[in-house]
């Protein structure tokens, strides 16, 4: 079974995670499945119904950055380099770094105002560790990242159609 | 498939629920004001209001979609706000508030009272805070960082 703490793989039927001692007792138990709190554990972030990233190069500017966000009805762009995800700027670093921060926004290089502090989960991991950072950590974004290819963006909105399609009316 | 404790999630109204500090500003407040609200208060919306009455709204969206780029820093909020609102009873149930987000694509709800009056605002990062404090052992109590690795299983 996967430790829901740290997601290495441990035998079934362990009471204790072999990586990071968490107590894993009971929690390959079929009681443990059961309702939401199963689902949120149970459940894969790869199958839920992510959007899809749009990615820009750093040097690209916030008014582009902006004018792609609108017209692909998105509220985060991601900036990578040779391929690889290094930040993320979205509407929040748009008001706090840039018209706050009386920045014009088609001088500014994206790279210049985004967050390097990117959360990055892969398809395997459980809805539970998507609502953590985001209840926990303030994040509004995170990107799902197979054999390091970026492969969808996870948001809040995400997760609310998650709850409303799969958990209450499902 | 459910449990017990699923029904009285499922039962559970906003009223019962500890409710974000509101912004609120008047139809003649100025765009560039409301920036600073937003930022100061770490707020994600601005509900305009007349004394007790809710007009409209003006959210982060609206920013990044219409003014951030054009828009007139000196422009009163009530010519830039969004007035056909779609609105929540504050006694309304937490299920209905992911409903109405999840549906209408909308993620700020602004919540009346029982007279019409302006009630307050609920967002979707609100919706999964109270989520996780229904289960905190499954959404709470995981490591600062999930990549983080304990060395010793005390953690020391």
């Amino acid at each position: 079974m996967r430790c829901p703490y740290c997601a290495t793989q441990n035998i079934a039927g362990v009471d204790v995670c072999s990586e990071c001692g968490a107590d894993l007792a009971g929690l390959d138990l079929p009681e443990a499945q059961r309702g939401f709190s199963g689902r949120l554990l149970g459940d894969r972030v790869g199958d839920l119904k992510l959007a899809r990233p749009i990615v820009l190069a750093p040097e690209v500017t916030v008014a582009e950055a902006v004018a792609r966000m609108r017209d692909e009805r998105s509220g985060c762009v991601f900036v990578a380099h040779a391929d690889k995800p290094v930040g993320l700027f979205n509407e929040r670093h748009l008001l706090t770094h840039v018209l706050r921060a009386g920045l014009d926004p088609a001088a500014t290089p994206v790279a210049d105002v985004m967050t390097t502090e990117l959360v990055q989960l892969e398809p395997d991991d459980p809805p539970a560790f998507a609502v953590h950072c985001m209840v926990s950590r303030g994040f509004r974004h995170l990107a799902v990242v197979s054999n390091g290819a970026l492969v969808g963006v996870l948001s809040v909105r995400t997760i609310l159609a998650y709850l409303n399609d799969d958990l209450i009316s499902g | 498939m459910s449990t017990d404790f699923d029904q009285l999630l499922v039962d559970v109204r906003l009223n019962d629920l500890p409710r974000r500090r509101v912004c609120r500003v008047e139809p003649s407040t100025t765009l560039g004001e409301v920036y600073r609200r937003l930022d100061e208060e770490r707020g994600v919306a601005v509900l305009v209001c007349d004394g007790p009455s809710l007009l409209g709204i003006f959210t982060e969206r609206d920013i990044l979609y219409r003014t951030a780029l054009e828009g007139d820093p000196d422009t009163p909020i009530g010519d830039l706000m969004t007035s056909d609102l779609v609105t929540l009873s504050s006694d309304g149930k937490l299920v209905e508030a992911i409903g109405t987000m999840s549906e209408r694509g909308i993620r700020h709800l602004p919540l009346l009272g029982p007279r019409g009056e302006e009630a307050g605002l609920i967002g979707g990062r609100d919706v999964l805070k109270m989520i996780a404090e229904f289960f905190p052992e499954t959404l709470l109590n995981l490591p600062p960082r999930l990549d983080q690795k304990m060395r010793r299983p005390e953690g020391g």
